[in-house]
């Protein structure tokens, strides 16, 4: 506990070095985001000929660690305890803290995921720093300031923020928005394994059951196939469904689908649903009102399938078809079909 | 019997902020002000505590003094009591100091066992202010909350995970964020809202918190804005196909190397 203090800027900021990000895991499983964070935090680091330390904190953690050496980290900070075996808050944000106060790293990351941010900002607090929230670019410049930016009134804006004076220079970043480190071979790498003795009053959140659930993470789609009330109902999404197999996208949907119960929530694309990048974004029977563009606008391609010619999806769309999707979209599958098979036969008689 | 404390947010109604394309601020003054959405799902969750073994709820409140209406609202509900933590001081604070203010605003009250906040705001959407409270009283959390019970001290929760559901049971005090949607807000009664003006909202400051001005606000921000800049967003095409042309769709997007038909 920090107590009722406030932020306190740092004497020496000289003493602050390296980029620091914490590693998220499942088991064995690294988070898919945890390594967008490695990739970003690499070149941060690099830009600024400095290292990068992570922090992996669970009960077995050797293999983890291993592999994130291997993704480029240059210091990897071990914590194990069998009470380390499920992510909890308190003993969590304990050993982060005090990893932070020995290393002092001069910027500290994390994956702005439901944990990740359980996190984040209790850590801020306890070092008595600044934080910037979800951010979607991340720089650093020659005096080391860390520049965080995040995007603001419905993803207009981008807001440059920064945290001068105090350390470390904390900041997460969305999900899916950074490419995920590849890993390095003969990268060399230190792992610096502490066993712990957790205390005991930091144990007092039980985790009574975990039910894992297979969510659609629509952030790592290249394609995205989404609908919206548009469709008149839960079998639309099945058209939907066969549309996006065929050209090995996942299905998407606006609020008011998720609201209806025709589809998880984990599908639900814009301001509070997930926001997504796609090389190809397919929107049907979707108004395109700016809750939903907020979470889709930054696709490459957009396709709008919608009876309306005036919708407001197609002023951000690159193919408008204005047709009821039931004719649309098996139209659509039919020519994907048929395209491919005149390529094989051309290729068959060349 | 429970103390509990709900922080709430008073925000410009999302579906109505206009961004302004020249500026590229917030067009406020043309939305209504509402009661940040998720914080009345955690009002809601109190509530339901306060329906089950009694509780006292007192709902808080940092903003300017027009926020009283948001706090009156939740009063209309249900809550007993309201706090208004309004001073110039405060203006412009980033998460450090909302969550100390918030913090201290709690520690004067003393003795409370449960606080429950929303799980982001819509006009930030930071969802850092939460546990940010939770480590300025030194007290343990349950974040992203979609079902929230209590029994015999302990709070009883279903946090929604990116990869599943987690069941957690936290003795109190504890700090509970709730998940946008959750459950169903009950109605304001008009018989409440009578008693709720006629009762008033408290009004904090600096003073009565016992905060070093430079601590709050703007002052105690250890983030600064330095700039804003609209965010670039792709060309499109803007084609208009008809359904014999759509060939033409899948001819593009395989060129692009969007998509791959055949073979595959
Ligand atoms: C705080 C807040 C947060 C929100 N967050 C989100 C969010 O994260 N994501 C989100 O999507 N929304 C969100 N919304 C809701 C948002 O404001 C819109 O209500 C929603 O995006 C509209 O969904 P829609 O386009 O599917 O429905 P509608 O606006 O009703 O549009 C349906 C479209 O389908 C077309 N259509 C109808 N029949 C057919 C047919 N047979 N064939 C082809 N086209 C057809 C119509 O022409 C119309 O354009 C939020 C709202 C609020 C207030
Ligand atoms: N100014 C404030 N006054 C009271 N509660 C707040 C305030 N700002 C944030 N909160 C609470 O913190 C939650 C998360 O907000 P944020 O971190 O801004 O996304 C909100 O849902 C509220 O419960």
């Amino acid at each position: 506990m920090v107590g009722l203090i406030n932020a306190i800027p740092v004497a020496n900021k000289d003493e602050y070095k390296n980029v620091g990000v914490y590693i998220e895991h499942r088991g064995d499983d690294i988070k898919r985001s945890s390594i967008e964070m490695i990739g970003i935090g690499k070149q941060l680091a690099r830009k600024i000929n400095e290292k990068l330390i992570c922090v992996v904190i669970g009960d077995k953690v050797d293999g983890i660690a291993k592999e994130v050496g291997e993704y480029g980290c240059d210091i990897v900070l071990a914590a194990e305890s069998p009470d380390l075996a499920e992510y909890r808050t308190m003993p969590y944000a304990q050993i982060i803290g005090d990893y932070i106060a020995e290393y002092k790293p001069n910027i500290f990351l994390l994956a702005a995921t439901r944990n990740g941010r359980d996190l984040a900002s209790r850590i801020a607090v306890k070092e008595r720093t600044g934080i910037t929230a979800d951010c979607t670019v991340l720089d650093v410049d020659e005096n080391r300031t860390l520049l965080a930016n995040r995007p603001t009134y419905g993803e207009s804006t981008l807001a440059e923020i920064l945290c001068r004076n105090h350390r470390p220079q904390m900041a997460t970043a969305r999900p899916g928005t950074f490419t995920p480190a590849e890993k390095e071979k003969d990268h060399k790498y230190e792992i610096v394994k502490k066993k712990v003795n957790v205390d005991k009053s930091l144990l007092g959140k039980q985790i009574l059951k975990f039910i894992p659930k297979k969510a659609t993470d629509l952030t790592a789609a290249k394609i995205v196939v989404a609908g919206g009330l548009g469709l008149g109902g839960p079998d639309g999404f099945k058209l939907l469904q066969e549309l996006a197999d065929l050209i090995g996208g996942a299905v998407g949907s606006s609020r008011p689908p998720v609201d209806l119960g025709w589809i998880t929530r984990d599908h639900q694309v814009g301001q509070t649903g997930q926001a997504v990048r796609p090389d190809l974004y397919v929107a049907v029977g979707i108004s395109g009102k700016p809750q939903h563009i907020a979470g889709m606008k930054f696709s490459k391609v957009i396709v709008s399938i919608n009876k309306d010619p005036n919708a407001e999806i197609n002023k951000i769309s690159d193919y408008i078809i204005t047709e009821d999707y039931r004719k649309a979209v098996p139209a659509l599958i039919d020519a994907i079909k048929n395209f491919g098979k005149q390529k094989v036969a051309e290729a068959q008689k060349a | 019997m429970l103390n509990i404390v709900v922080m709430i947010k008073q925000v410009p109604d999302s579906s109505e902020v206009e961004i302004d394309p020249v500026k590229m601020t917030l067009n406020r003054t043309k939305a209504r002000n509402v009661v940040n959405a998720a914080d009345l799902n955690a009002l809601e969750y109190a509530l339901r505590i306060k329906d089950k073994v009694g509780a006292n709820i007192t709902v808080i409140s940092m903003g300017p003094p027009m926020a009283d209406a948001a706090i009156i609202e939740c009063m209309a509900r249900g809550a007993d009591r309201g706090i208004l933590i309004t001073d110039r001081a405060f203006a412009g604070a980033d998460t450090y100091p909302t969550g100390l203010t918030l913090a201290a605003t709690i520690a004067k009250l003393g003795n409370v066992d449960i606080v429950f906040g929303g799980d982001e705001t819509t006009d930030s959407s930071t969802g850092h202010v939460g546990p940010g409270v939770a480590e300025f009283l030194g007290i343990d959390q349950i974040t992203y909350a979609k079902e929230v019970d209590y029994e015999d001290g302990y709070v009883i929760a279903t946090r929604d995970l990116e990869d599943g559901d987690e069941i957690v049971k936290v003795h109190t005090p504890v700090l509970v964020t709730v998940l946008l949607n959750s459950n169903v807000p009950r109605h304001q009664s008009l018989r409440k809202k009578i008693d709720a003006i006629r009762k008033g909202v408290e009004s904090w400051g600096i003073n009565e918190l016992g905060l070093k001005p430079e601590w709050v606000g703007l002052r105690g921000s250890p983030t600064i804005v330095r700039s804003m800049k609209a965010i670039k967003e792709p060309e499109h095409l803007h084609k208009t196909i008809t359904l014999d042309k759509i060939d033409e769709v899948v001819a593009d997007l395989v060129s692009k190397n969007i998509i791959k038909v055949g073979g595959k």
